[in-house]
């Protein structure tokens, strides 16, 4: 068989686990809604919700049929993107059209967070290279840095930047240049900044990344197929390059739940009208089929992305599918 | 005829939990151009060490601390370790190195010495090999190195051709085939074929059968005599196992807790002639070879 | 050289460790009534005599509420990394060491829970039972399962095919005993004392962060560190102790643990060898 085909087979097996996967992250999603104490349509609404809203939520998470079948029913509108209606978040509205738009927001402001520490960490490993006597010193206080959780960290960055344009208005009768194309803190992009670096510096991420792209970096080069390259006269950086895929695929993989948690926490801090925001405020008025929906999506994207780097994995290491995977 | 290479008083140290420990004391050896040198020794007596600091390999600090390694090329003498005196600082007793700038130093030097004058083969020829690029890819580097000219269908051709060389069964399946698919072997015979595909005027092999089966290691060995009766090359061939180093080397020294006991050519040592140093008879007693005399 | 330095790093987190753990023993102990310790006397007082960390908006002492705090994640989070590293070790050992559908159904439910979104799924629980921090360390424990089952699998499936333990297999050992105290308590005793002390870090920073946002944590007036630094926002930089001292224990507290982890491991595995 061809390598193509191999590939393409593999593929296809790890979509269909993916498949597999959501549904079955879903069914425990659905199954936390069915364990609520007492009637379950009460634990899900908010107060006062008319008797007509009340019976169409039971319909739509099936909570009038048995577990099984209720989740057979709720599955298939979850699957075409049907969550229902927003009950008080956004009275009426489909939820998908509340929840959407703020989750691509989310993204992107996770995925930019992801990419720049990887950036930062991959220089800051290229740079340092094999960690000095003196370095070493330096990785206990380091260590209490990374400890800082991201909302530790956001409240700190809020406090001294809130500090540092007071210092501005009073004292320097600060007036934003001319080319400044974001207004402060309204519709601007500073908050997203700000909130980026929050996750950059937040638990433990850009030093656990760090650490981990050192430590294979400088175990890639002390490979002794990287030997065997320099001996030969060849440039070492595109194997080296390659070899280093792998890795930070997985190290990529591996810390996207992490940020997926902090983003909500740093969403909400800066008030940014994200998914995580929309999680906390639709949470907080019991808005039940938004946080639901937001939930499904959130894991449904772990998911998306695991899958992502098995089929890149997959593509580039060809050890990956010899072994059937 | 001056030598191709010449090794003198070359001190390696390392340092451990328990101080500094000095794995090669005062090497010195010379090689002559076609001439295939066997470096006999346990595991431990420096012989890697020595190789690789020919190479300018060492991994590990503070690694070479004096003596000289002199390659010549055509009418040019470089010395390798010319400047090491320069990183090297004494403050009483305490002897330190500046290992950064001498890595960077190495680098400079070696760069285009590497392949060129010389290449290596290595032990465990499973972690010697690019794992994400086909074989062919890697003798086709080693080409393009040699013969920048060739068009990229020539080289296939010539990567076809060297892994045809080193005695590789289905060479154009192999060509195609990525490191993990083959055997140990296997993946020594194409090492053998990058080495040899650079046109080195050096090859060093460094214990190249070490984790191999018997008959395997045989195979290996049977190959490298093949290609030195095919064209007379210089080379290092280093081992802990006596028979695969008198069957292929013209001139052999003994290693033995990071000194030399022993320099001999193999055909006296083959012949039980002359008078052996204690340890070298030892090897030979071993091996079930004539002795010679007691030193 | 480098075994100083490990055992200064174990002495400073240890300090740490062990001064929590005595905050978090003695705590339930000192009567303390929210509504009474109000004191609008002495709003927001620097550190002093009367009140070493200062006092906070409503003029209470920071330093007692930081005392009184520790409640609210120390039960929990031993609870927590007990729960999680048990049957994260007894998981791992299962899908490391036994094979068919058995492993593949563990493998199966580690990878299911180990696709949901942390904090997201806590928070989605939270507005579906009554919240409760227990019920969160609950929650949190089963979801580090996964990730202290997959390092232990890794160990074991390492380890089975070591020599030793075959040896200990023809000489009739029980599986059973080879893999409890020869495998899990022999071998992977670092690699779990490590993911323990990484699950009561996580504890503590879901019960602040929650605390932090304010609706399912510990509600004011009760303290928690995470309420407590939430408070913050308030202040608008008036005064920087009331939420500077909790955000420094927090940090503190997560590094001490998680060096202490680390460092206790690497320690155990250098006597192993």
């Amino acid at each position: 068989m061809s390598r193509a085909a191999r590939l393409a087979i593999a593929a296809l097996r790890r979509a269909a686990g993916g498949l597999l996967l959501l549904v079955g992250a879903t069914f425990v999603i659905y199954i936390t809604i069915r364990s609520a104490p007492g009637d379950a349509i009460d634990a899900i609404s908010p107060m006062g919700t008319p008797p007509d809203v009340k019976a169409r939520l039971m319909e739509e998470f099936g909570l009038d049929r048995d577990p099984f079948t209720g989740y057979i029913a709720w599955l298939m509108r979850s699957l075409f993107g049907d969550f229902g209606e927003s009950l008080v978040f956004s009275p009426g509205a489909p939820v998908m059209e509340v929840v959407l738009p703020a989750f691509g927001r989310t993204l992107l402001l996770s995925a930019s967070a992801l990419v720049a520490c990887l950036i930062l960490a991959i220089l800051a490993a290229l740079l340092l290279g094999e960690p000095s006597r003196r370095q070493q010193l330096l990785t206990g206080p380091l260590y209490v840095a990374t400890a800082a959780p991201s909302f530790v960290v956001a409240v700190v960055f809020v406090q001294f930047v809130n500090w540092g344009i007071k210092a501005f208005l009073v004292e320097g009768g600060y007036v934003p240049p001319s080319w400044y194309p974001l207004e402060m803190y309204t519709e601007s992009l500073v908050p997203y900044v700000f909130a980026g670096l929050t996750l950059i510096a937040g638990d433990g991420l850009f030093m656990d990344f760090f650490n981990s792209v050192r430590a294979d970096l400088n175990a890639l080069r002390n490979a002794q197929f990287i030997a065997a390259v320099k001996a030969k006269g060849a440039r070492t950086l595109g194997h080296i390059a390659r070899n280093m895929v792998m890795p930070l695929l997985s190290g990529y993989a591996a810390r996207l739940p992490i940020v997926l948690g902090g983003v909500v926490i740093v969403e909400y801090v800066f008030t940014l009208d994200g998914g995580g925001y929309v999680l906390l405020e639709a949470a907080r008025e019991r808005d039940f089929p938004v946080v639901v929906g937001l939930s499904v999506l959130f894991t449904a994207t772990i998911i998306a992305v695991n899958l992502l780097t098995d089929i890149i994995r997959a593509l580039v290491d060809p050890r990956e599918v010899a072994h059937g995977g | 005829m001056s030598p191709l290479l010449s090794v003198e008083d070359l001190v390696i140290e390392f340092d451990t939990a328990r101080g500094r420990r000095r794995v090669v004391d005062r090497v010195s050896f010379d090689l002559a151009p076609g001439e295939v040198l066997g470096i006999l020794g346990e595991s431990g007596s420096g012989k890697t060490m020595t190789t690789m600091a020919v190479l300018g390999l060492v991994a590990g600090e503070p690694g070479v601390m004096g003596g000289s390694i002199t390659l010549r090329d055509g009418d040019d003498e470089i010395g390798l370790l010319s400047d090491l005196e320069q990183v090297i600082s004494r403050k009483g007793k305490r002897v330190s190195k500046n290992c950064r700038k001498w890595r960077r130093m190495v680098h400079a030097r070696m760069r285009p010495l590497w392949g060129r004058m010389m290449t290596a083969v290595f032990q465990n020829p499973r972690h010697s090999l690019d794992p994400l690029m086909t074989v062919g890819a890697q003798v086709e580097e080693s080409i393009a190195l040699a013969l920048p000219d060739l068009t990229a269908a020539q080289r296939g051709e010539k990567a076809v051709d060297w892994l045809d060389r080193v005695q590789m069964n289905e060479p154009g399946r192999v060509h195609g085939s990525y490191p993990h698919e083959l055997s140990g072997g296997m993946c020594q015979r194409a090492m053998i074929a990058v080495a040899l595909a650079r046109r080195p005027k050096l090859l060093i092999a460094d214990e190249p059968t070490t984790g191999l089966d018997t008959t395997v290691r045989a195979e290996i060995v049977e190959l490298f005599r093949a290609l030195l009766e095919e064209e007379r090359r210089s080379m290092m061939y280093i081992s802990h196992d006596i028979r695969e180093v008198l069957y292929l080397a013209d001139r052999v020294i003994v290693m033995k807790g990071g000194r030399v006991v022993e320099t001999e050519t193999a055909e006296n040592l083959r012949l039980g002639r002359g008078q052996r140093a204690d340890y070298t008879a030892m090897l030979l007693s071993a091996a079930d070879l004539p002795s010679g005399a007691a030193a | 050289m480098g075994d100083s330095r490990l055992r200064v790093g174990l002495y400073l987190s240890g300090t740490v460790v062990g001064l929590v753990l005595l905050l978090g023993v003695i705590a339930p102990f000192v009567p303390y009534d929210p509504a009474d310790a109000v004191d609008y006397d002495q709003l927001l007082q620097a550190p002093g005599m009367g009140h070493i960390f200062g006092t906070d908006g409503q003029g209470r002492d920071v330093a007692m509420r930081l005392l009184k705090g520790t409640e609210a994640f120390f039960l929990p989070g031993l609870m927590a990394a007990a729960l999680a590293t048990v049957f994260g070790a007894l998981c791992g050992a299962v899908s490391g060491y036994a094979g068919g559908w058995l492993r593949g159904g563990v493998l199966g439910t580690m990878q299911l829970i180990d696709t949901l979104p942390r904090l997201v799924f806590i928070i989605l629980v939270c507005t579906i039972l009554n919240p409760s921090i227990y019920l969160i360390a609950f929650v949190a424990a089963v979801l580090f399962v996964p990730s202290i089952a997959t390092v232990i699998r890794r160990r074991v499936e390492a380890l089975g095919s070591e020599d030793y333990i075959l040896a200990h297999v023809a000489h009739g050992f029980r599986p059973v005993r080879i893999l409890l105290y020869h495998i899990l308590w022999l071998q992977c005793r670092p690699l779990l004392i490590r993911q323990a002390t990484y699950v009561f870090g996580y504890v503590l920073f879901v019960e602040v962060a929650l605390s932090y946002l304010g609706d399912y944590g510990v509600q004011e007036p009760d303290p928690s560190w995470g309420n407590m630094v939430a408070q913050a926002r308030g202040l608008r930089g008036v005064s920087a102790w009331p939420w500077a001292v909790p955000a420094v224990a927090i940090v503190v507290t997560i590094a001490g643990f998680l060096a202490f982890g680390n460092l206790l491991a690497r320690a155990d595995e250098e006597e192993v060898r």
